[in-house]
């Protein structure tokens, strides 16, 4: 069987909370700085955005696609050092709402 | 589709809409594999109306790793004469080699590299370039550099 859509309303949207809420010059969000691909995408080697293919906060508060900065930490040439400060990685825990900070 | 071919390809994308830096020109991107670009220093320094040539070579998991980077030395470029460049083009630079990122692109890389020749103070070949070059790798990322200053 085959199904035409005829027209669509989306309801929700959703996006990494990454801290920054403002898109760039171009229309789109931030991108990796591995792969460049917005952090809504998902990283070169994913097919399919969303909790497949999740971010990775550090605590230097740099972010990335999980999967590319795995790759990268996976080589000997990263000294397990961020790509951006080349300060050891640490994972940071995956921030709390900020509103609920805000409320306590 | 390999990594490097999707990365390049919005380098490539980057580069035609938003230009190249100053002294920076894209000579050919055929392909994902081997790209060239001219490159010239600006103001007042030792290469003063020189224009030179850069190769960059991608593995096709760039940018995890470093693309190979040399200027070319043929009938028509010449490799700057400069204490980090040897005459074979190979450059000894810490970002190609311990100090990569994958966070770097090719614009910035060739940036890097104009600042570098942009302090130059004396054309110097490297010491012990004769050395070198009789036993270079085709590849310069065979080469094991030592960084030892900051220039």
């Amino acid at each position: 069987m085959k199904v035409h859509v005829k027209n669509w309303h989306g309801i929700a949207q959703w996006r990494w909370d990454t801290g920054h809420s403002d898109m760039d010059d171009d229309g789109e969000g931030d991108v990796c700085g591995i792969c460049r691909v917005p952090y809504e995408g998902c990283c070169p080697s994913c097919k399919m955005p969303g909790d497949d293919c999740p971010l990775i906060w550090g605590e230097c508060s740099h972010v990335f696609h999980m999967h590319c900065l795995l790759q990268w930490i996976a080589t000997s040439a990263s000294k397990q050092q961020c790509p951006m400060d080349r300060r050891p990685w640490v994972t940071a825990e995956r921030k709390a709402n900020r509103d609920d900070n805000a409320a306590r | 589709m390999a990594v490097s071919t999707r990365r390049l390809q919005k380098e490539l994308a980057d580069l035609k809409k938003q230009g190249t830096p100053v002294g920076i020109d894209l000579l050919s991107a055929d392909n994902f594999e081997e790209w060239f670009l001219s490159l010239e220093v600006l103001g007042e320094t030792v290469f003063v109306g020189e224009v030179f040539c850069l190769r960059f070579r991608f593995d096709s998991s760039y940018p995890i790793s470093s693309p190979a980077v040399q200027f070319v030395v043929d009938d028509k470029w010449q490799a700057p004469m400069h204490p980090h460049v040897y005459t074979n083009g190979h450059i000894c630079a810490s970002i190609l080699g311990n100090e990569w990122s994958p966070v770097l692109s090719v614009v910035s890389v060739c940036v890097t590299l104009q600042s570098m020749l942009a302090s130059c103070k004396e054309k110097k070949i490297p010491p012990g370039n004769d050395r070198y070059v009789r036993h270079a790798p085709d590849n310069p990322k065979e080469t094991r550099f030592a960084y030892d200053d900051d220039t």
